[in-house]
């Protein structure tokens, strides 16, 4: 890691300074230092984890039919979150929103955490984002075959071949539905890894040119240009975590047992199926 | 000094032109559709945003692959 933006080099950084950066290898350790190079995102992940775990018990557990300010925000929360799964999921919203919700909310955190100075985000790391979209990878598996039973999951891989051309085309389609089930967490890793990387680099770069623009004058300060990028990370963390959630619902609903004439739902399904 | 730090961002520029093509007839056609029938918004909504971020996936991809080189420029 080469310690970022710092007036006197020559060209324009792509990474921010981080805190334990800044404090100096007088105040930190060097182990500390190495330490903190591999792990401080997996930290910060923690960090933002164990902040809406509070917010969640406090909201929970003092829960009043009267709700307070802070209950009426969560409720907020919940209710946009669950409307925006009921179009794609239906009927089992309910049983899919816990996972779904906390992933909105912990991907959000962590696209959010790069925005405060001398932080910087999790999802930034490639290993954070292809380890929570192995979790979805897994999650989908998992309910799956709970849901169509083994032989049924097989069937909805093979797209239920019922008569005599289905089956012959059912290996084809089995073998289409593997590369296709093994490339969603991969894309879904790499969308969002690339995108906050981006959008962390592009803040980066317009900051340290904000910098130079005055080094030569000896100024301490430089211009705020990256305050504008500022405002548009917020606004790309924000979209990113509904990409990354909007696309774990629709595959966790493109393998639920097909439930009646939902004519919505098979629309979303089916748009999803392009993957 | 290589032709890396050349065909890198001309790659980026190529694939952001053409995410941006996409993107471009992509929100076209929900305004449209918006337009049309304001009652089905929400779903539209969902639709578009996921199409984009298939579309938006592709620059991503080349921004990843700079990345990746960066380090050989």
């Amino acid at each position: 890691m080469q310690p970022a933006v710092a007036a006197s080099s020559p060209g324009v950084s792509v990474e921010m300074p981080r805190l334990y950066q800044v404090l100096g290898p007088d105040l930190v350790p060097h182990d500390l230092m190495a330490f903190l190079d591999t792990w401080g995102g997996n930290i910060l992940a923690l960090g933002a984890l164990i902040l809406i775990v509070i917010l969640m018990t406090r909201a929970a557990s003092r829960s009043e039919a009267v709700p307070g300010r802070f209950q009426n925000a969560v409720e907020a929360v919940v209710e946009v979150l669950e409307s925006l799964f009921r179009d794609i999921l239906g009927s089992s919203t309910r049983e899919f929103l816990p996972f779904l919700g906390t992933l909105f909310l912990f991907i959000l955190f962590m696209n959010l955490t790069g925005l405060i100075p001398l932080l910087h985000s999790p999802t930034s790391q490639f290993e954070i984002t292809l380890s929570l979209a192995i979790v979805v990878f897994c999650y989908v598996q998992i309910v799956a075959t709970r849901k169509l039973g083994l032989i049924g999951y097989i069937d909805h891989l093979m797209s239920r071949p019922r008569d005599f051309v289905s089956w012959l085309l059912a290996p084809l389609m089995l073998l289409l539905h593997l590369v296709a089930e093994l490339a969603r967490p991969i894309s879904l890793a790499l969308r969002l890894f690339g995108n906050i990387t981006g959008e962390e680099a592009l803040i980066a770069a317009f900051t340290g040119l904000g910098v130079l623009a005055l080094s030569t004058t000896g100024s301490p300060v430089g211009v705020p240009l990256g305050l504008p990028f500022i405002f548009l990370g917020m606004l790309f963390g924000l979209v990113q975590a509904f990409v990354f959630t909007i696309l774990s619902a629709i595959y966790i609903a493109q393998v639920l047992p097909p439930e009646g004439e939902d004519h919505g739902k098979d629309t979303i399904q089916s748009e999803g199926a392009v993957r | 000094m290589n032709y890396l730090s050349i065909t890198l961002p001309l790659g980026v520029c190529i694939a952001a032109l053409g995410s941006a093509i996409g993107l471009g007839m992509a929100v076209t056609a929900a305004m449209n559709a918006v337009a049309r029938q304001p009652e089905a918004a929400g779903k539209i909504q969902i639709i578009m945003v996921i199409g984009c971020a298939f579309i938006e996936a592709l620059t991503i991809y080349a921004v990843v692959v700079v990345f990746i080189l960066q380090g050989k420029m």
